[in-house]
């Protein structure tokens, strides 16, 4: 166990994290130089193409110190996302340290400052690197002194590295070595092993990566699940190595895979304890905080036929995604479906395009919406994730949205433009402090603004210079109105939205005429009307189309005729059918591309 | 089982020039024709073909192209001749020759009759020069208006002119100049169809700018009140014809008729009966090949059953008569019920109409036909090959 280090690396997007996991992995030879490839731990084809780390990915590396010693390294990546900070929680929960990076050419970002806190609230050291030294335009002194003022941890001594061209990893390995603590725990005590994630395999079953607390496991152990109080026999033991090296035994302190012939999905949740079937724990370890999903969207198939199909992709995705709340809704523009709940919007992206890819679902999705508040007249009070639902207004006493303290890192340069954008989003700013070479920023936003398009507005109003983080704070009353859309004079339900009144006019305008643009012409006219209540405040109309007809048709040859015909009936297939009107998909998101205009 | 009425049709690929806007298999002729050497590989088809239809009675006979009327008289007369020795040409069949208003000369019509030509479809797509020019026609409209005099003259006043519309920046009025200048040469038949910019071609390449879709509905509903009015009668999507003289061989394709393809990249559709499926027939397109490829039947391919209900909808639902539930069951072998819903489902949405045991596609369903078509449309293409026969067998 003296030779056991478990950490993670803490890193935001871009910093250079994967690389340096990649490069740890080649110095202790966990893959041959032509298994190499870039980014090995975003093992999901999604994260390699958008460059970002989605899931924590754990990999056992065993390094051969300058002290003559072989120690095991338990690496456990994490993701570098502002919507991904649950699964970072929960990766540190399986360490004893974590290695914190920052790029020397842009400084700390305040993603990293929440995670570092998260890290050291839960009693990790934290290892601070300067990655990137090999750039010209690198400022190590400057970002040590930054990352000093921002976070409060030592770092005149942080090692400079370049991950990239592999200068100063080996030292910083062995500082690893020094300053991580190796694992607590009893080896003589009853099992007690935390489940930092679990997966569905189609051949194995439920597969979870779990941390050895207490006790050990090895093959032919018969354990039980704490939660479920089922119990398996342990078929598979290993690690990744970052390839999956079968184990006899996992040892107190170890990070590693365990296959027990669990078919249901839900069989092996994330966060829980796993323990011995004739020796059991009496208490559970701590599990992970239920995260609360802050943006909510109907998903409903295109084809209603793929709803059992969908149902079960959603239960194999929350299986390793607790994060993802789901529940059946029925629409009555989408037909039946699920109401999400996701932590922001690049989470639904990625859950959405996941369901795609990963289990062939072609998807419609509703305008996505924060929860509300609503105090009914009659005193009660009730949370809103859907705009459909919201009570008839003579029932409402008040409306709260949801607001977030945000804190915000800029670069003095851009701190006028972040004012700017903070006060466009209806904030209030708590504080504003100079440091070093950012500025600090804190304010209160409604969470609405917030989850529109507030990220990419202040990356493109600080040159992508400003990073931010948030978290929930309370709810507060506003003058709120539901805006509904109607197609050929029926409510959709799908696109109504809760907006501030003052933008209610120009939101409902600005969706007409989107939705103008992304209805084709069809075989008769179509009326599109924003309201509020009885109200209609714009409308627009989508002129009939004249003719749809194959000019000529002779005896030869049809291939080509029947290949426009396909692809008129697969454009129609990623459309939905609302009475006679179809309406693509698009126009289901525009709601989210209106308002995105400075 | 009965057969369906089985046409000819007989392909000739040379063009003098490649039309723009043309897919089908034409080529420009650089050398001089090789009108014999092909005439001997259509000897050698129409036996080869010929056999596997026995003595199934031909009803229509179209000389297709390509430019036909490259050919001299005498070869067409040739060609006929060896069609009549392969297969048993009814004797009051239709027998339709394409022609190019600039490669006829003055008596060749008479000609063409005398080889058994019965009926000719005049190539004429406009009569604004340069509208011609802009299509890249080899020919004026003058031409077309000496032509059509010949036809009269030859006896062939059962002819065709075909008419484009909707052509780079023509509005209503010169889209009924047109009409106006086609209807002054009496002819019996009318086809008049978009302009419509295929994938492949020139015109793709380069695409001109066309009137919109509400600037060609506009056009096409102006001239077919003008046809109207004159007394043609509108029976298929773009075919207008003076009662009586509607076209034999193309209402057989539209009614999921057989017929048999021969000539450079010739499609053919050919009924087997009993339970055997329709095949259908392609043969080499590019005319080297297809000239010295003996037997020359490139590859047959059988429909599938899944495939059978779309087909026989895209030829049928554009006739104005439309088709009988009989005629659906005779055609494809297909019991009604596999298409009663689909069908259903078009009549409920407008598209369809039903009198007794017809259908037809209703005025609406006309103008949209493509989206009925979707209806019948199968997930995925399935064409089952049954053999490649491109030796002896």
């Amino acid at each position: 166990m003296r030779l056991i280090r478990n950490f993670a690396i803490i890193a935001h997007v871009d910093h250079g994290k994967s690389t340096l996991a990649d490069r740890f992995i080649q110095i202790c030879g966990g893959l041959a130089a032509r298994e190499m490839q870039d980014q090995v731990l975003d093992s999901m084809e999604l994260e390699r193409e958008r460059g970002i780390t989605i899931k924590a990915q754990s990999v056992t590396l065993f390094y051969k110190a300058a002290d003559g010693e072989r120690y095991q390294l338990n690496m456990i990546d994490t993701p570098g996302h502002v919507d991904f900070s649950y699964e970072v929680s929960r990766s540190l929960a399986a360490c004893d340290g974590a290695l914190l990076v920052v790029d020397a050419t842009q400084g700390v970002e305040a993603q990293s400052v929440a995670n570092c806190n998260t890290a050291i609230e839960q009693g990790l050291e934290v290892l601070p690197a300067i990655n990137k030294i090999d750039l010209p335009s690198a400022e190590p002194e400057r970002v040590a002194k930054e990352i000093e003022e921002i976070i409060g941890i030592e770092a005149r001594d942080a090692i400079r590295v370049s991950a990239k061209t592999g200068q100063g990893v080996q030292e910083l390995l062995e500082r690893l070595i020094e300053r991580i603590p190796p694992p607590k725990g009893d080896p003589a005590a009853p099992l007690q092993a935390l489940i930092i994630d679990s997966w569905f395999d189609n051949y194995m079953g439920v597969v979870s990566l779990v941390r050895v607390v207490n006790g050990s496991l090895k093959l032919g152990d018969k354990i039980r699940v704490m939660s479920t109080g089922r119990s398996h026999g342990v078929d598979r033991l290993g690690r990744f190595t970052p390839k999956s090296i079968p184990e006899p035994l996992l040892a107190t302190g170890d990070v590693g895979f365990v296959v027990a012939g669990i078919k249901e999905i839900d069989g092996a949740p994330v966060g829980d304890t796993i323990t011995l079937e004739n020796r059991p724990s009496a208490l559970p370890l701590p599990g992970f905080k239920q995260i609360q999903p802050r943006v909510f969207a109907g998903l409903f198939p295109v084809d209603a036929d793929d709803y059992e199909k969908f149902r079960d992709a959603l239960a194999k995705l929350r299986l390793n995604d607790s994060a993802l709340h789901y529940e059946p809704e029925v629409s009555g523009a989408l037909g039946f479906g699920f109401r999400c709940g996701f932590l922001g919007l690049l989470h639904m992206d990625i859950v959405q395009e996941r369901l795609e890819r990963e289990y062939q679902l072609a998807l419609v999705t509703s305008a996505p919406t924060v929860v509300y508040e609503v105090l009914h007249t009659n005193g009660e009070i009730e949370l809103i994730d859907n705009p459909a639902k919201l009570p008839v207004v003579n029932e409402i006493e008040e409306i709260r949205e949801p607001i977030i303290v945000a804190n915000i890192l800029v670069p003095p340069d851009y701190v006028g433009a972040v004012l700017k954008l903070c006060n466009d989003k209806r904030g209030a700013q708590k504080k504003l402090l100079y440091l070093a070479n950012q500025v600090s920023l804190q304010y209160e936003l409604p969470l609405a603004e917030v989850v529109l398009d507030f990220f990419d507005r202040l990356k493109s109003a600080s040159r992508g210079y400003a990073s931010f983080d948030y978290e929930f704070s309370h709810f507060r009353a506003a003058p709120l109105v539901k805006l509904d859309m109607l197609i050929n004079g029926e409510r959709v339900d799908a696109l109504s939205l809760i907006v501030h009144r003052d933008t209610a006019y120009h939101r409902g305008r600005e969706l007409v005429d989107k939705m103008h643009e992304l209805i084709p012409r069809q075989m008769f006219e179509v009326a599109v009307q924003a309201a509020i209540g009885s109200a209609v405040i714009a409308r627009a109309t989508v002129k009939a189309l004249r003719k749809n007809v194959l000019a000529k048709c002779y005896g030869g040859d049809i291939t080509r005729k029947r290949k426009l015909l396909e692809k008129q009936k697969e454009g129609k297939k990623r459309m939905k059918q609302l009475g006679r009107v179809e309406i693509p998909q698009e126009a289901f998101l525009a709601v989210l591309q209106v308002g995105r205009k400075s | 089982m009965i057969l369906p009425p089985l046409s000819l049709y007989v392909h000739f690929p040379w063009c003098v020039a490649k039309c723009p806007y043309c897919d089908f298999n034409s080529h420009a002729l650089r050398d001089a024709l090789p009108e014999s050497q092909y005439l001997e590989a259509l000897e050698r088809d129409l036996a080869f073909q010929g056999a596997q239809v026995g003595a199934r009675r031909i009803l229509s006979v179209f000389l297709g192209g390509g430019t036909p009327s490259l050919f001299s008289a005498d070869a067409i007369a040739r060609v006929l001749a060896a069609a009549r020795r392969h297969l048993s040409i009814a004797a009051d069949a239709e027998v339709t020759l394409e022609a190019n208003p600039g490669t006829v000369e003055r008596g060749r019509f008479a000609e063409y009759r005398a080889a058994g030509v019965n009926r000719v479809s005049l190539g004429g797509q406009s009569f604004d020069a340069r509208q011609l020019q802009a299509l890249g026609r080899i020919h004026s409209p003058l031409e077309t208006q000496r032509a059509a005099a010949e036809l009269h003259a030859a006896g062939l006043a059962n002819f065709n002119i075909d008419l484009m519309y909707a052509l780079p920046g023509q509005d209503a009025a010169a889209a009924l100049s047109d009409i106006e200048q086609a209807l002054a040469l009496a002819p019996a038949h009318l086809s008049h169809y978009q302009l419509t910019i295929e994938a492949g071609t020139a015109l793709a390449a380069n695409p001109p700018a066309l009137p919109s879709d509400d600037g060609a509905a506009q056009i096409l509903e102006a001239c077919q009140r003008r046809l109207c009015g004159a007394h043609f009668v509108r029976y298929e999507v773009s075919a207008y014809a003076r009662a009586g003289f509607e076209c034999q061989h193309n209402l057989n394709y539209w009614r999921f008729g057989d017929y048999l393809g021969v000539g450079a990249g010739a499609h053919g559709k050919i009924s087997l009966g009993m339970d055997a499926g329709i095949v259908r027939t392609v043969q080499w397109r590019e005319p080297r090949r297809y000239m010295s490829a003996a037997p020359v039947v490139q590859t047959r391919s059988r429909i599938a059953t899944r495939d059978l209900p779309f087909e026989f909808m895209l030829n049928a639902l554009r006739l104005v008569e439309g088709f009988e539930m009989e005629s659906f069951e005779a055609r494809t072998g297909l019991p009604w019920h596999t298409v009663a819903d689909t069908v259903g489902r078009l009549v409920r949405r407008g598209l369809v109409e039903a009198n007794g045991e017809r259908y037809r596609a209703t005025a609406h369903g006309l103008s949209f036909l493509n989206d009925a078509l979707l209806a019948f449309l199968p997930e995925r293409a399935t064409t089952t090959e049954l053999s490649a026969m491109s030796t002896a067998s």
